[in-house]
């Protein structure tokens, strides 16, 4: 209770029952799994109608495929990893959509509640770009990848001791821990916010005194809700490029 | 002392639990029902990205780049043949521009040459034409004198016989009147 405003506990904002599956089981299905299974959705019905569409000049649904397609070629894997990289568009692709769709429901009505406000998207995410770019690093320079990626080529003899235990926990431990902590704790921290000037304008417009400060509450709950969708696509693609530069990091021993 | 042991077991034991309990309610931590259906959910949209969703994309995408190098080739192409036949066409000017010079003077000097031709021609003419002008006008002019002597002459022995009343020999008269037309005609 802060100047008589109530405010709910944290497990309140993030944490979902289950629609069905008991409590604590493996299969339990709830909000955070139905929006993953509607960024699926969305995903492959926007995809769907892009594709379906035969014309050279895209517009619609088909526009914004191909841009946001460009944009990760582009942008993100011929700068971090060249041509080689093409073959893995389809992993940043879907990382990159998944992951926006999932943030952007922090800002659909009815949901308000971003995918990866929850810790276990972004480890899975992370898990699994993790074991990606550690396979992608044995399929290039076999198992050298893991001698190559601990003990640089360059560094004096005398620094391995000390590099050698850096660079380990840089590449195979910090790396998804922040790739997972930063994503979660950005889209929790935005959560909080809007949940946080959200409560506050509700509780407000019931107050009798403290309702004066009402209308700039509700500026800052509009004006941080497009800031949250700046977020949403902002983590997305920071995730995505992060993972760009991992994989194609492992592609080559100089690197 | 067993009692005090239970008393502290059984507190430790409750600790445990309660701990345990606030580490499965943390928030921060994952939970596996949501990590499972994350897992699955991101690896189908994997698999359908790379074997279904993206290929006709990128397809496309390459053939609409293929297009459009192909057209900017030919439409390269089609500007070095533009710039090719504008030189073809401005050398072409330049020839044409010294042969219609080329015309234009010997047309000049053919047409100078004609007008000298003529005009000599002309003033032949002329001369002729004013030769000929001059001598009928001077045979007019013999004629007229011999009309006016016959005529002052007819008027002159008409007068004279009248005033005399008798004839006058007119022969003997004309000598005179053609003398005096003669005069009269040197002081004109």
């Amino acid at each position: 209770m802060i100047f008589g405003l109530e405010f709910p506990p944290i497990q309140n904002l993030v944490e979902w029952p289950n629609w069905f599956g008991p409590e604590g089981s493996w299969y339990g299905f709830n909000k955070i799994a139905f929006i993953n299974v509607i960024a699926l959705v969305a995903t492959t019905s926007l995809f769907f109608i892009a594709g379906r569409s035969k014309s050279l000049v895209p517009k619609g649904a088909k526009n914004l495929v191909e841009s946001a397609v460009d944009f990760i070629r582009d942008g993100i894997v011929l700068e971090t990893m060249g041509p080689e990289g093409i073959k893995y568009l389809p992993y940043l692709v879907s990382l990159f959509f998944f992951i926006l769709i999932t943030n952007i429901f922090e800002v659909i009505p009815f949901f308000h509640m971003p995918g990866n406000a929850r810790m276990a998207g972004p480890a899975v995410l992370a898990l699994l770009t993790w074991a990606y770019y550690i396979a992608v690093g044995i399929k290039h320079q076999g198992p050298k990848y893991f001698i190559n990626a601990i003990a640089p080529a360059g560094v004096p003899k005398a620094l391995l001791p000390l590099v050698i235990p850096i660079e380990f926990l840089s590449t195979f431990i910090v790396r998804p821990f922040s790739l997972a902590v930063r994503l979660f704790a950005n889209m929790l921290a935005g959560h909080i916010l809007l949940v946080t000037f959200s409560v506050l304008c509700i509780t407000l417009f019931t107050a009798s005194l403290l309702a004066i400060v009402l209308p700039l509450s509700f500026a800052m709950l509009v004006g941080l809700t497009g800031f949250e969708i700046m977020v949403a696509f902002l983590q997305a693609y920071i995730f995505t490029i992060l993972a760009a530069v991992y994989i194609g990091s492992s592609m080559h021993a100089e690197h | 002392m067993l009692a005090l042991v239970r008393v502290l077991a059984e507190a430790a034991a409750t600790d445990v639990q309660q701990a345990t309990e606030t580490a499965a309610k943390n928030p921060i931590l994952p939970t596996i029902n949501e990590m499972f259906w994350a897992a699955v959910v991101f690896l189908l949209l994997w698999a359908l990205m790379k074997f279904v969703l993206l290929p006709p994309i990128t397809k496309l995408m390459a053939a609409r780049a293929d297009t459009v190098r192909g057209d900017l080739q030919a439409a390269e192409a089609a500007e070095a043949q533009r710039v090719s036949r504008l030189s073809d066409y401005e050398a072409g000017l330049a020839g044409a521009r010294s042969e219609a010079i080329g015309i234009i003077e010997q047309a000049r000097s053919e047409g100078d040459a004609e007008r000298r031709v003529q005009i000599t021609a002309a003033d032949a003419e002329v001369a002729t034409l004013r030769a000929d002008a001059a001598a009928e006008i001077a045979a007019a002019k013999v004629r007229a004198r011999a009309e006016l002597t016959s005529s002052i002459t007819d008027i002159a022995v008409g007068a004279a016989e009248a005033v005399v009343q008798k004839p006058i020999d007119r022969a003997s008269q004309t000598a005179l009147v053609e003398d005096y037309v003669s005069r009269s005609g040197s002081q004109n």
